[in-house]
C-alpha cells in the first residue's frame, strides 16, 4: 500500500525508471550468482532418449539418480560407488538406501543435489520428475532423461546409460543377458492364447495402465492383452462398468488382493481366482529387475505353459 | 448501470420476501421436479461408458424388482444393477444431500454463500472419513460418523471464527472458511500421502468422485434421510429466524434449538455425502438459490425443492463425468465446478 503510494508521488515516469533499475539490478545479481557454466574440462557431448544434446562430463562420478530403475541399472552396471544421491524410493540394491536421498516421495530437493555437486543427473519420465529438471539446468548441472516406452527400450536406454556412464562392456554383458531371458519368454509363448488382463494401480477411482506405456508392453509381452490399452492417457481413471465389461480373465493389482472391489470380484479373473499382486517394484520399474517382473507374470497369466 | 444496480436491489429484495406458500404451490413445485428427477434418472441409467438397449436396462431393473431373472447377459445384468443403478442411486442421495446443508447453511448465517465447500465443512467430513479410513479399515460405518464429527467441529470452528463483536459480516465468516478450508485440505493430502497404501486419491477427496464403494449406500441413505427431515421439521423456525432471531424469539421460536438441530442435521448431511463420494462442491450453493428464485424463499419450500433439485443435478453431472470421456472418467467436482463457480461469482457481485 504504501509502496503505491510513494511511485504515485514520484509520478509514473520516475516509477517506470526505478523499476527498471530494479529489475537491471536483480538481473546482474542473478547472474552473477548463478554457478560457472563453463565446460568442464574434458566434456563431451551426448542425445538422451528425448533428444535432448547434454554436455557432460567424461567421467562423472558424483552421479544423482532420480528413479529407482535408473537407481538399480547404475549399480547393475557397477558403477554404484560413484552414485552420490539417490531417492527415498531407490531401495534397491541394499546398497542403495545407503546413499544420500535427495528427493522425498514428493519431488527432489535442488538445493540437495546443488550441495552434494552432482555432476550429472539421470531422471526417468516412468517417475515423473522430470518437469523439475529445468531448475537443474538453470544451475550448470546436466541432466540426462531416460524414457523407456517398451521392453526393448528398456534394453536401450540401459545400453545408453552404459555409454553415459562410461560402462559399456558391463551394459553389453547386462543387457545381453536380459535378452536371452526375454527371448526365452517369447518362445515359451509362440503359440499361446492371449487372456485379457487387466492391470490395476488403485480402485478408489479405478486406475488402469494405458497404451504406450512400459507396463502396457509388459503385459503383452508376458502374453496377455491389457483391456485398457485404448483407454487414452498413461495412466487412466477407468469406468467400472468397461472393466466388467471387458471380462478380464488375470487381474493384476498393486494392493492386497483382498481388497479388489466387490463388482470386480464377478469378472472371469474373480471368478476363477487369478487375482495377483506380484511384487510392485519387479513390474512397475523400467530397469534390469524388469525380467523378473516379465517372468513372473508371464507364469501368471500362463499357468498352463511348461516353464523350466 | 445505475439502472442495473437498482433492478438488481429490487429483486434482492423481492426474493427475500416469501411469496405466499400454499399446500398446492408446493405440491405441485415438488410434482414437477420430481417428474425432472424420474426423467434424468432414467436417462442416466440408459447411458454409461458401455452401450446397453434401454429395453434392456428396463428389464434388468424390473427382474430386480420382481425378484425374477432378467433375460439380460450376465454381464449387462451386472453392469446395470450393481454398478449404474447403486451409482445413480448414490448420486440422488449425495445431491440431496448437499443441496439441503448448503440451503440450511445459508438460513442459520444468514449468507447467500454458505456452502459446505465454501465454509470448509467438507473438507473438515473429508479429515474424519480419511482419519477413519487409517485407523479402523474394519468398520465401514464408522466412515460417516467420523465424517460427520469432523463436519460438525469445522463448522463450529469457522463459526467461531465469523463471528465479530458487531455480529458476523458475510465476508468475515466465508473468509473464515476459506483459510479453514486451506488448511483441512493440507492435512487431506498430507495424510493420504503418508497412509498411501489403498486409500482413494487425494484429489477424489478434495473434489468429488462417484466411482467408490457403493456398499455404504443404506446406511449413507439412513443419515441422509433423517438430516433432511430434522431441517425440514426445522423450516418454519428457519423462516423466522431469517428475518433476525430476536423476531423470531418474540414469536415463540426457540432459536437455540432450533439452531442446534439445523447445525447438526447439516454437518449429518455434509458427512454422509462426503464420506462416500469426497467434497464435491457448489451444489450446496447453486442448487437452493435456483430453487429460491423460481419459486420463493420459503423454507418450507427451499428444503424438499432443494432436495429433489440437488439429487437430479447430481445424478446429471455424474452421468457427465461417467460418459464424456469415456472408458475414462472425470471427477465430478470438475463437472459441479465448472457450473457452480459462476454461479458464485454472480452471486457474490449481486450480495457486495
Amino acid at each position: 500500500m504504501s509502496e503505491a503510494r510513494q511511485f504515485k508521488s514520484h509520478g509514473k515516469a520516475a516509477g517506470r525508471h526505478r523499476l527498471a533499475s530494479f529489475v537491471l539490478a536483480l538481473a546482474c545479481a542473478l547472474v552473477a550468482c548463478s554457478p560457472d557454466r563453463s565446460i568442464h574440462e574434458s566434456s563431451r557431448t551426448i542425445v538422451d532418449e528425448l533428444g535432448r544434446t547434454i554436455i557432460i562430463p567424461e567421467h562423472a562420478g558424483r552421479i544423482v539418480s532420480l528413479a529407482p530403475s535408473i537407481t538399480e541399472a547404475l549399480f547393475a552396471l557397477g558403477v554404484g560407488g560413484r552414485v552420490a544421491g539417490v531417492t527415498s524410493y531407490c531401495d534397491y540394491p541394499p546398497e542403495a538406501t545407503l546413499k544420500e536421498k535427495v528427493g522425498d516421495t514428493l519431488k527432489p530437493n535442488i538445493e540437495r543435489i546443488v550441495g552434494i555437486k552432482a555432476d550429472l543427473v539421470i531422471v526417468s519420465t516412468s517417475s515423473q520428475l522430470e518437469q523439475y529438471i529445468q531448475n537443474l539446468e538453470g544451475l550448470g548441472i546436466p541432466v540426462y532423461i531416460s524414457n523407456p516406452r517398451n521392453l526393448d527400450q528398456v534394453l536401450q536406454s540401459i545400453t545408453s546409460m552404459g555409454i553415459l556412464v562410461g560402462a559399456e562392456d558391463r551394459a553389453r554383458k547386462l543387457v545381453s543377458d536380459m535378452r536371452a531371458r526375454i527371448d526365452r519368454v517369447d518362445s515359451s509363448l509362440a503359440s499361446a492364447e492371449r487372456p485379457r488382463v487387466l492391470f490395476l494401480l488403485g480402485t478408489e477411482p479405478l486406475i488402469t495402465v494405458g497404451g504406450g506405456t512400459f507396463m502396457d508392453d509388459l503385459i503383452t509381452r508376458a502374453g496377455g492383452r491389457s483391456i485398457s490399452t485404448e483407454a487414452g492417457g498413461e495412466y487412466p481413471q477407468y469406468s467400472m462398468e468397461t472393466a466388467v465389461a471387458k471380462q478380464p480373465e488375470v487381474i493384476f493389482v498393486q494392493f492386497d488382493e483382498k481388497q479388489l472391489p466387490e463388482r470386480l470380484k464377478q469378472t472371469p479373473a474373480g471368478r476363477a481366482n487369478r487375482v495377483y499382486h506380484l511384487d510392485d517394484d519387479l513390474v512397475s520399474r523400467p530397469g534390469p529387475r524388469i525380467v523378473d517382473g516379465l517372468e513372473q507374470m508371464a507364469i501368471k497369466i500362463h499357468p498352463e505353459v511348461s516353464w523350466q | 448501470m445505475t439502472t442495473r444496480t437498482a433492478m438488481s436491489k429490487v429483486a434482492s429484495v423481492r426474493g427475500r420476501l416469501p411469496k405466499r406458500l400454499t399446500a398446492r404451490r408446493l405440491l405441485i413445485t415438488i410434482s414437477v421436479l420430481l417428474t425432472l428427477l424420474l426423467i434424468v434418472g432414467v436417462f442416466s441409467l440408459a447411458i454409461g461408458s458401455e452401450r446397453i438397449e434401454l429395453g434392456t436396462v428396463a428389464d434388468v431393473i424390473a427382474a430386480r424388482l420382481t425378484g425374477r431373472i432378467s433375460s439380460a447377459s450376465p454381464e449387462h445384468a451386472m453392469i446395470v444393477a450393481s454398478i449404474r443403478l447403486p451409482r445413480v442411486l448414490m448420486a440422488i442421495t449425495v445431491g440431496a444431500a448437499l443441496a439441503v446443508a448448503g440451503a440450511a447453511y445459508q438460513a442459520l448465517l444468514r449468507n447467500p454463500l454458505a456452502d459446505p465447500g465454501i465454509l470448509g465443512v467438507s473438507s473438515g467430513a473429508a479429515l474424519g472419513a480419511i482419519t477413519a479410513t487409517i485407523f479402523t479399515d474394519a468398520l465401514p460405518v464408522s466412515r460417516p460418523v467420523a465424517a460427520f464429527v469432523g463436519a460438525a467441529a469445522t463448522i463450529a470452528i469457522v463459526y467461531i471464527l465469523g463471528q465479530h463483536r458487531q455480529g458476523g459480516g458475510a465476508e468475515r465468516l466465508i473468509l473464515a472458511g476459506v483459510i479453514i478450508n486451506a488448511l483441512l485440505s493440507s492435512i487431506v493430502i498430507f495424510l493420504v500421502t503418508t497412509a498411501g497404501a489403498r486409500q482413494r486419491s487425494v484429489l477424489s477427496w478434495l473434489i468429488g468422485d462417484m466411482s467408490g464403494e457403493t456398499r455404504l449406500l443404506p446406511v449413507v441413505a439412513l443419515f441422509v434421510l433423517t438430516g433432511i427431515a430434522a431441517i425440514y421439521l426445522n423450516a418454519r423456525g428457519l423462516n423466522l429466524m431469517m428475518t433476525g432471531e430476536e423476531d423470531a424469539l418474540v414469536l415463540g421460536v426457540e432459536t437455540q434449538r432450533v439452531k442446534l438441530i439445523v447445525y447438526l442435521a447439516a454437518s449429518l448431511l455434509t458427512g454422509a455425502a462426503v464420506a462416500v463420494s469426497g467434497a464435491i462442491g457448489f451444489v450446496g450453493l447453486i442448487i437452493p438459490h435456483a430453487v429460491r428464485l423460481a419459486g420463493g424463499s420459503d423454507n418450507r419450500l427451499v428444503i424438499p425443492a432443494s432436495a429433489v433439485a440437488g439429487a437430479t443435478f447430481l445424478m446429471l453431472a455424474d452421468t457427465l463425468a461417467r460418459t464424456v470421456i469415456a472408458p475414462r472418467e472425470l471427477n465430478i467436482g470438475v463437472v459441479t465446478a465448472l457450473v457452480g463457480a459462476p454461479v458464485f461469482i454472480y452471486l457474490l457481485r449481486r450480495t457486495s
